[in-house]
């Protein structure tokens, strides 16, 4: 499997136009994609494998949420300073919102709080979800960078990238319950079902498992050089980490984190999302200025798809 | 075509940053600059590729219609084709960026403490988001105006000049010279370059190609070529002709303060003729600064940078003044009818050994 899809990945780069190669059905949905240093938002139609329309923003977009009623996608501009808010179907702007360097944003479960990490801001900020009033700003060490939330709402967890740390902020009170040493350069982090925070190490090859509620670090599961960012699948059973030195993608049991595959992912992958059944991981490739497609049952790169420069952020928008 | 080449760009980049450039910081402990790394491995490729063009665009202008060479002379161009490359390979902004990307972020982080979000034009112009072309053009035009009063200012205080004089030192000015600047320069320039930002924010980067028009064009600007945009081309960039005259020797033809008070724009000339500073003359003058020491003309990098510390060092003890006064509205003058008439001294009349002009083909 993983020597097919190493083939299948050098005819794809082989190819250099068409930039797409289809080597399965792709499913139907509006794949979005932030073009970080084009300042744009590449649209994929998913069935076709092609960039449909192209949306500017203002300056560079890094991640994107959808708002909890799931009727607008949320883009993070961050050195433009706003929100946009465009619509799922059509990825067209409906408003934008003056904000302070939105990078990562994240509402928390009960959709009463969003988190933004300000990275060159070197701030946290916690707004009200319903109408995005800011309520808290906390200083924070270099570089906060991803976002999780505990399952009940109370505590965000962010990443100090260049810190080495990961910190819990309680929300209502913007009080730091703790701030504790990770591995080196922490970036993604998410929480288990178990309630345990995973934290990607990208200066390392692991994902660090933390108690969440001491901060310690209870032990480190190896994935890939520069481990970056983790992703829970739709069926909640397997975790995805994307690794950007090693240049793949490791599969997780969501249980007991144990490695059970590593994708080919060329092109520094860095975000990914998944098609509505889950067999598809649609990532980013930072520097190759593609999107891949993975067929996890195969482990094929079965599709690559010119973006603009420094895809980030992406979501797959489930349509029909 | 252009498609071919975007492609082979992202292919020559992904394999240097995905073969050399990230696994050496990974090894090295440096996976926090990783981002950082990405946008400077862009920086280096536009960089040389701008240099690349500008040697495809100057070196033959400069071999078919120079104003002088220097046979017989000991060359000095290769001190600036070494500032040319640590600057546009990006070496020297990345030694600033180092430096002010903390200011930079304690600056933007104090703003939002105070819930200041600095601006940008298309926040105060908002129509301008639907004409992105507009917006950046207007950005250059903006970025340009603030550059020439840098420019002047740079001629304005001794202290600066002290600095600035680095660039001017170079009797042998030629398509390389552009980048002659000394690294403090560098660095109030990029705080200068924030100061805007903060105003109106930077221009989207999302136009690489007209920036490396922008960066050909002020190599261009500095060749050792006859070449003028003609009677309404001279308003619109400048030429090597018009800023030569800005670079032009100061002590001869009683022209002390006027050759260094004239032409200071970058980009577009239009700021000299609004502020009274242009100098349209057909004369092709000697450039160079008379006022500086030898090794400030013709010393390597590093004696240059040396030697532009020590004299700003004696500014600052008030041992050596600014050799310009206040830069002087230029006067109207007739345009002369041929280069016998122009104020300026020409090149190879009589200064320097081995320097002579040369006469414009044809």
């Amino acid at each position: 499997m993983h020597r097919r899809s190493i083939l299948l990945g050098a005819a794809a780069s082989a190819l250099a136009v068409p930039t797409f190669t289809r080597a399965s059905a792709l499913p139907a949905g509006l794949v979005f994609v932030l073009d970080s240093r084009d300042a744009t938002v590449s649209l994929i139609d998913a069935a076709r494998g092609e960039v449909v329309r192209r949306t500017p923003t203002l300056r560079e977009p890094h991640h994107l949420v959808y708002s909890p009623d799931r009727s607008e996608i949320i883009v993070g501009d961050s050195a433009g300073n706003e929100f946009l808010f465009l619509e799922p179907d059509t990825g067209a702007v409906r408003r934008t919102l003056r904000v302070s360097n939105p990078y990562h944003l994240l509402f928390s479960p009960d959709s009463q709080w969003l988190t933004v990490a300000s990275l060159r801001r070197n701030q946290i900020d916690l707004y009200r979800a319903d109408d995005l009033t800011l309520v808290h700003r906390l200083a924070m060490p270099r570089l906060p960078s991803h976002i999780a939330w505990s399952p009940d709402s109370r505590i965000t967890y962010v990443t100090l990238q260049n810190s080495n740390a990961l910190v819990a902020v309680e929300a209502e009170t913007a009080r730091v319950l703790w701030r504790q040493p990770t591995g080196d350069t922490p970036a993604g982090v998410v929480m288990t079902r178990a309630g345990q925070v995973l934290v990607a190490n990208m200066g390392e090859d692991t994902v660090s498992v933390i108690d969440p509620e001491t901060g310690q670090t209870i032990r480190k599961v190896q994935t890939g050089a520069g481990a970056h960012n983790l992703f829970l699948s739709p069926d909640r059973l397997f975790f995805y980490v994307t690794n950007r030195v090693a240049g793949t993608i490791t599969a997780l049991d969501a249980e007991t984190l144990t490695p059970l595959q590593h994708f080919r992912a060329p092109g520094a992958p860095d975000c990914l999302d998944f098609s509505p059944d889950g067999r598809q991981l649609w990532f980013t490739q930072r520097v190759g200025n593609r999107v891949g497609v993975i067929d996890v049952e195969t482990g094929a790169l079965v599709a690559q798809i010119r973006v603009g420069r420094s895809p980030h952020g992406i979501l797959f928008h489930a349509m029909g | 075509m252009i498609q071919a080449i975007a492609d082979a760009y992202v292919a020559l980049k992904e394999a240097i940053f995905d073969h050399a450039l990230l696994p050496t910081l990974y090894a090295a402990g440096l996976m926090a600059w990783e981002e950082d790394a990405s946008e400077w491995l862009d920086f280096a490729l536009f960089g040389a590729l701008a240099v690349l063009v500008s040697i495809l665009v100057c070196a033959p202008l400069e071999r078919l219609r120079p104003v002088e060479n220097w046979e017989g002379e000991r060359s000095t161009v290769g001190t600036d084709v070494t500032y040319t490359l640590l600057n546009r390979l990006g070496l020297l902004p990345l030694f600033a960026f180092v430096i002010l990307q903390p200011v930079e972020t304690a600056w933007a982080a104090g703003l939002a403490r105070l819930g200041i979000i600095p601006p940008t034009l298309e926040t105060l112009l908002p129509a301008l988001r639907d004409w992105p072309v507009v917006t950046f053009l207007l950005y250059v035009v903006i970025l340009d105006f603030a550059e020439y009063w840098r420019h002047r200012f740079q001629h304005r205080f001794n202290w600066w000049w002290a600095l600035h004089s680095v660039h001017h030192a170079q009797r042998q000015m030629t398509f390389w010279t552009d980048d002659r600047n000394h690294l403090f320069d560098d660095i109030i320039a990029a705080l200068w370059f924030a100061g805007v930002a903060t105003l109106i924010g930077v221009p989207p980067g999302q136009f690489p190609l007209l920036v490396l028009i922008m960066r050909v064009a002020e190599s261009l600007s500095h060749a050792n070529v006859r070449l003028d945009f003609g009677r309404f081309g001279r308003f619109v960039i400048v030429s090597p002709h018009f800023h030569r005259v800005h670079h032009a020797l100061d002590h001869d033809a009683g022209m002390p303060a006027r050759v260094h008070g004239t032409n200071f724009a970058v980009l577009l000339p239009i700021w000299d003729v609004i502020f009274g500073t242009a100098r349209f003359s057909r004369g092709y003058p000697r450039t160079g600064d008379l006022s500086g020491s030898e090794r400030l003309a013709t010393g390597s990098w590093w004696g240059t940078q040396v030697e532009g510390a020590k004299r700003l060092a004696r500014t600052l003890a008030g041992r050596e003044a600014g050799p310009h006064p206040d830069p002087l509205p230029v006067a109207r003058e007739r345009e002369p009818r041929g280069d016998a008439a122009s104020h300026l001294p020409r090149a190879g009349e009589g200064q320097g050994e081995g320097a002579r002009q040369n006469p414009a083909p044809g």
